[in-house]
């Protein structure tokens, strides 16, 4: 993906001091990248879910009963609507949250610990699935957390949310060293 | 008593010295002592001073039921006060306090409370501190919180951290003894996703302190296996320096584990304590047993302990409790501690058996006084002799310490935590777990099972049923074999006759057997009064060691049984927590998010003044070199933004996407104006009533085609206009075929206004906006030159011609500096909130300064919005009720000062002239107010009864915060621009 | 109060993460009903001891309105069903 300088990241300023090598728990944030809310209309949730799920490069994050953060790691936010306009066509409304939406992926030996600290879910492997999602709070503030890897979670918060949320995942990380960076 | 370290054993590790201060004097101890026990070998027995009497004390307990051996740790910041010394690890470096004494421990001032005893007796306080009742607050509070004796808190900031964390398991083991780590073990090896939590830095409770053997090894070795195991386990997770404090609702556990308290010099990245919120399928408690103490004369000596106490600081801590000790027993406990000492080396006087006869076993050569009671101790700060009665002839035996056993309470606080309570065995001759069904059961001891192999048969059998109920399968192991096991038997002795000086029931808080007495012959014999009264069991350690024998001595002299009197109420804590690790990590800018703008950084290089709204940090005021208040800047802002143009970050207003067949039909339900035939392209002022016909928020409802609408809210009811819409769809229409989500985050917005505001916007703009191609309330989806989306909503909250542009938050600020670039030849400047307001209140619009949940649209001049032809709508039915259509109601108007240079402020009531400030004569009160640089005055808006009608009178503006009384003339609330002008250029 | 609350849509929270909004077993009246059922319906409140219907708003999980039923004494928690489904079948 095209980096578009003209569009500033809601945590340019706490990340602009120079990466220092990850740690075995690391942060990172996603310089860019493309979501949007899909809401499906009465009685389509089924039909949209799998519609959107058929596609490997859409990722569907749960955020309440027929309703979805998709988030895409190729498309840009236009071609996401676009893309998705056509695949639920008609049975769901589509919102753009790309540039609402900030994404953290935490990964390493100790992320359910760190998590632990600020999420009242049962992280446990066997209870929160590789491709589980779901809406929580993480101390006071709201996130979409998602399982994505053996040991790798992505946190979806809303963009006047970041900085608070960053700077507290790296209070709760601070015992394993926790480093961040963007991711490019 | 005269404590000294033994020649051998013990578990500490004695090639480790630790050095620390107890009252500045140096002394030395091992790695594995606690404070306690160090204190213990150094012979320093005195320890604290009690509560009211400022009698000498020394250690009672070996572990969280100590009353009396609390000191304060540490110094400055880091300082800890009513620690328990038994249950204080010892670290190199620690510094102990006594506390509760003055000028020193040795020789106290207070100590004279004790010779005025009889006039302290109990409900002292209450009886003597009644009258003057000018006095309560100048004189009695503070002379009682100045005697009230315990160690005092220190002002300083606590430099340590704190944090909380969930966990989740199968199977919660709180207490790590045989019982615990027998159905730890069992379950773990079962598969159990397990949690062990025991308040103790080694784990193996009552296996540390044994001389039995389990599987031919020492106790203590047992313990270690059994420990490494289950660390080995990846499924079980072992928590030691953790208090399991309380047990809430759907079995959810709250611990706390002391991470750092034991260390000197503790590191910046760990916590010092961190709260566990545990939410367990299952849970065994398996806490134990809390030895009774004997309620006799002189009970309080330094030297006297519990027998138990005795025995742990033996075979745990290699530490005697003194060279000649007598045993006052009414069990076995007491021929145990016994047999341990004398194995030991350490001389016994004698055993006092208040019992006739038993079966226990004294150590060879011991002398056993059956039938004998200990009625009063000798010695001064520590203790020098004991006198026993037996068949009405005393004896004095000569000795340093006294073991007392009273038989054995199992630990059920968790249990009872919720609600119920403890059951009356008369078989156990104790209060044990009322039934709780299958979260929480008691083991072992806790379950009133004494001997060694049916505690650790018990845990295992307890946490195989439960692996089998949670569909796992427990492996029968080979139980442990244990030898050389002690029985224990006892009966029950609440109080010893005969006591020839005061016997003490409650030793923190000076409770003696007499003072219950005095209770019952009050009227407070009901065991909740007597607690009250006496203050038995309101100390720190509530009543651990004295509540059972407070009951027991209440049902004797009722003529009861401790059935029938009962037990106080358990509540969380078990032991105390600090107010640190309860709040955990929200301190500082941890104890609320802020919400940033997406024009943020634009504000910050504008060099704003931020105000936090509610979450939010909004831009203020802009100032500039020369600028000396914050007034100078924002007339700067509102005179600029009049007359040529101004830009304003408005992202922080509440954004909703609505979509749907019936999104129309939704939105006319909720708002109390028209919206069904709102056109596409256009956008409108909304009200949202309360169900009650009150005002609840307003905002603008556009629509971008027939489906889909948009909504805008007041920043600060953004959540809550949400919350109802959800309300509404879900609970009260489901059926209307509408979905809405919230766009706040996604769009940077700002407000364009002044008359300069189209030729700024133009050039950034793609596509035509003049007045002609977009009028006013006209929004559109629209382009940026620079190829960004956006969207473009000609409304206004100046007055002024206005645009509001929303881009996607990322480009907000790029945007927004080419905008300022664009119209720097136009002399654009940026404005923040407080300017916002200034234009606001000129233009009389309305805020939830106004809106402040009884105001109705009427009352806000807004009346006519009402659209009464509408079938339904939220809060129309209670719109028509005659309280709120009267024509006295507060209306709204706007207020200028008779005399030009006079302010006002909002909160300033109304009076009409001539008349004094009271209820009565209240005529209303000032919603908003500030200066007006277009007008050269002060203005406000008020709500003022049947102000409609008042144009023009003169009333009283009254500032009780302020004292000030100042006359102002009632107005039209429009100051600037009535016919709305400059609003449609 | 429960200390977690199993969500039909979200599975077992904490009860942080709700909100309550209060009676759920009242109807909102029609427009035209009389004055009392409107005045019951937004001003009068039972303050029941046992079993209660309560409006739980998951405000920090799907954002649905859910119907508990719990009993005020005990804490039990019967049932969490969510709000649109309760009307639809209150309305049958």
């Amino acid at each position: 993906m095209v980096r578009d300088y003209n569009n500033r990241h809601a945590l340019e300023q706490k990340l602009r001091s120079a990466p220092t090598p990850s740690a075995a728990d690391h942060l990172m944030v996603g310089h860019w990248r493309t979501m949007a809310t899909v809401l499906a209309r009465t009685g389509q949730a089924e039909a949209v879910r799998q519609a959107i799920a058929s596609v490997p490069e859409l990722s569907l994050r749960f955020s309440g009963p027929g309703e979805w953060l998709v988030v895409s790691e190729v498309e840009a936010p236009s071609g996401l609507v676009r893309r998705l306009g056509e695949l639920c066509d008609g049975r769901a409304h589509v919102v753009d949250q790309s540039d609402g939406r900030v994404v953290f992926r935490l990964a390493g030996p100790n992320v359910r610990s760190i998590l632990a600290k600020g999420i009242g879910l049962d992280l446990h492997p066997a209870a929160f699935t590789i491709g589980g999602s779901a809406n929580a709070l993480c101390g006071h503030i709201p996130v979409n957390l998602a399982r994505t890897d053996e040991d790798t979670f992505e946190l979806i918060v809303p963009r006047s949310y970041a900085e608070s949320l960053f700077d507290d995942l790296t209070k709760m990380g601070r015992a394993f060293d926790l480093t961040a960076a963007f991711s490019d | 008593m005269t404590g000294y370290r033994l020649s051998s054993g013990g578990l500490v590790d004695r090639s480790k010295t630790l050095s620390f201060t107890f009252d500045g004097r140096p002394l030395r101890g091992f790695a594995g002592d606690t404070l306690a026990s160090a204190l213990l070998a150094n012979d320093q027995l005195l320890i604290g001073r009690s509560f009211k009497y400022h009698r000498p004390r020394g250690i009672v307990s070996a572990g969280p039921s100590e009353p009396n051996a609390l000191v304060t740790i540490g110094s400055d910041a880091r300082t800890d006060p009513n620690t328990k010394a038994t249950v204080t690890e010892l670290y190199g470096g620690l510094t102990a306090k006594s506390q509760n004494r003055w000028p020193s421990l040795g020789f106290d001032v207070g100590a004279v409370n004790g010779m005025l005893s009889p006039f302290l007796g109990a409900g002292f306080y209450y009886k003597t501190f009644m009258w003057p009742k000018q006095f309560w607050e100048r004189v009695y509070e503070p002379f009682i919180r100045r005697a009230a004796g315990l160690g005092r808190a220190v002002l300083e900031r606590d430099p340590e951290t704190y944090e909380k964390s969930w966990a989740f398991c199968d199977l919660l083991v709180v207490g790590a003894g045989p019982a615990g780590l027998m159905a730890a073990l069992t379950a773990g090896r079962a598969g159990l996703r397990v949690i062990v939590a025991d308040e103790d830095f080694r784990l193996g409770g009552s296996l540390l302190a044994t001389g039995e053997t389990v599987d031919g090894a020492p106790a203590s070795v047992f313990a270690d296996r059994t420990v490494a195991e289950l660390q080995a386990l990846p499924n079980v997770t072992l928590l030691s320096r953790t208090t399991v404090f309380g047990w809430y609702d759907d079995n959810v556990f709250g611990a706390v584990e002391r991470v750092q308290k034991h260390i000197a010099e503790p590191s910046s990245k760990l916590v010092s304590e961190r709260v566990w919120r545990i939410v367990a399928k299952r849970a065994l408690m398996a806490t134990g047993a809390e030895e009774r103490p004997l309620v006799f004369g002189g009970n309080d000596r330094p030297g006297v302990m519990m027998a138990g106490a005795m025995t742990t600081y033996a075979e745990r801590y290699g530490v005697a409790a003194g060279k000649q000790i007598t045993i006052f027993t009414s069990g076995s406990a007491g021929y145990r501690t016994a047999r341990a000492l004398a194995s030991k080396g350490v001389a016994i006087a004698a055993i006092v058996d208040a019992r006739a006869e038993s079966a226990d076993q004294a150590p060879d050569g011991i002398r056993v006084i059956r039938s004998a009671s200990v009625v009063d101790t000798k010695g001064r700060q520590r203790l020098k002799g004991i006198v026993v009665e037996r068949s009405g002839f005393e004896e004095l035996i000569v000795c340093d310490a006294l073991g007392m056993s009273g038989g054995f309470s199992p630990v059920v606080h968790l249990a009872c935590q919720r609600g119920a309570r403890p059951v009356w065995s008369e078989e156990l001759k104790a209060f044990v777990a009322p039934d709780v069904g299958g979260g929480l059961r008691a083991v072992g001891a806790a379950n009133g099972v004494y001997t060694l192999s049916s505690c650790l048969s018990d845990g295992a059998e307890k946490a195989a049923a439960i692996a089998a109920d949670l569909g796992f399968r427990a492996s029968s192991a080979a139980a442990p074999v244990v030898d050389g096991e002690e029985a224990t038997s006892f009966s029950a002795l609440w109080y010893v006759p005969g006591a020839k000086s005061k016997a003490f029931v409650d030793f923190q808080n000076d409770v003696h057997a007499k003072d219950l007495g005095l209770a019952l012959r009050e009227g407070f014999g009901h065991v909740e009064h007597a607690k009250r009264y006496t203050t038995s069991g309101m100390a720190t350690d509530q009543g651990k060691l004295s509540n059972i024998n407070a009951v027991g001595i209440l049902a004797g002299m009722r003529g009861v049984s401790p059935a029938d009197v009962g037990t106080t109420t358990f509540r969380p804590f078990y032991t105390p927590v600090s107010f640190g690790a309860l709040a955990g990590a929200a301190r500082d800018e941890h104890a609320a998010p802020a919400r940033k703008s997406p024009l943020h950084g634009w504000a910050m290089k504008n060099g704003a003044t931020f105000i936090e709204a509610g979450l939010w940090h909004r831009s203020a005021w802009f100032p500039r070199a020369g600028e000396k208040t914050w007034r100078d800047s924002v007339d700067r802002e509102v005179l600029n933004v009049r007359a040529n143009v101004g830009l304003c970050d408005v992202s922080t207003l509440g954004k909703i996407e609505v979509f749907g067949p019936d999104a129309a039909e939704f939105l006319n339900r909720l708002y109390c104006n028209p919206v069904l035939k709102l056109p596409v392209g256009k956008a409108r002022y909304g009200l949202m009533l309360r169900e009650d016909g009150v005002v609840f928020d307003d905002g603008t409802v556009s629509r971008f085609d027939e489906e889909h609408f948009f909504v805008t809210t007041t920043t600060a009811m953004a959540g809550p206009v949400m919350a109802h819409m959800e309300y509404c769809a879900q609970t009260l229409w489901p059926d209307l075929e509408v979905r809405f989500t919230s766009s706040t985050d996604q769009w940077a917005q700002m407000a364009i206004a002044g008359p300069k505001a189209r030729a700024v916007l133009q050039q950034i703009v793609d596509g035509d906006i003049s007045d002609d191609a977009f009028p006013f309330l006209s929004v559109r989806k629209i382009a940026l030159k620079s190829g960004v989306s956006a969207r473009l909503f000609r409304i206004s909250f100046s007055g002024e011609l206005a645009f509001e542009l929303a881009v996607p938050a990322g480009y907000g600020e790029a945007v927004a500096d080419q905008i300022m670039e664009a119209g720097r030849p136009h002399d654009i400047c940026a404005y923040g909130v407080e300017a916002l307001n200034v234009l606001r209140l000129e233009k009389g619009l309305l805020t939830h300064a106004e809106f402040d949940g009884r105001v109705t649209p009427d009352d806000a001049g807004l009346g006519r919005m009402l659209s009464m032809q509408k079938t339904d709508f939220i809060g129309k039915r209670l719109s028509t009720r005659y309280g709120l259509t009267a024509a006295d109601r507060m209306q709204l108007v706007g207020l200028k000062p008779v005399d030009a240079d006079k302010d006002m402020r909002a909160g300033a009531h109304l009076l009409k002239e001539g008349t004094k400030p009271s209820t009565l004569n209240d005529q209303g009160w000032v919603s908003s107010a500030g200066f007006s640089p277009v007008l050269g005055h002060a203005i406000a808006l008020a709500f003022l009864r049947s102000g409609r009608e008042r144009y023009g009178e003169k009333v009283i503006v009254f500032d009780k915060l302020r004292d000030q009384e100042i006359v102002a003339e009632v107005c039209d609330p429009v100051f600037v621009d009535p016919q709305n002008a400059k609003l449609k250029a | 109060m429960a200390s977690l609350i199993t969500c039909p849509h979200c599975g077992l929270r904490p009860k942080e993460e709700f909100a309550i909004r209060g009676d759920a077993s009242r109807g909102r009246p029609e427009p035209m009903d009389s004055d009392e059922a409107w005045h019951d319906y937004v001003y009068v409140r039972a303050n029941p001891r046992g079993r209660t219907l309560e409006h739980w708003h998951h405000v920090a999980g799907c954002r649905r309105f859910l119907v508990v039923e719990r009993d005020t004494a005990t804490h039990e928690v019967y049932s969490v069903v969510d709000a649109a489904e309760f009307a639809r079948r209150a309305a049958q």
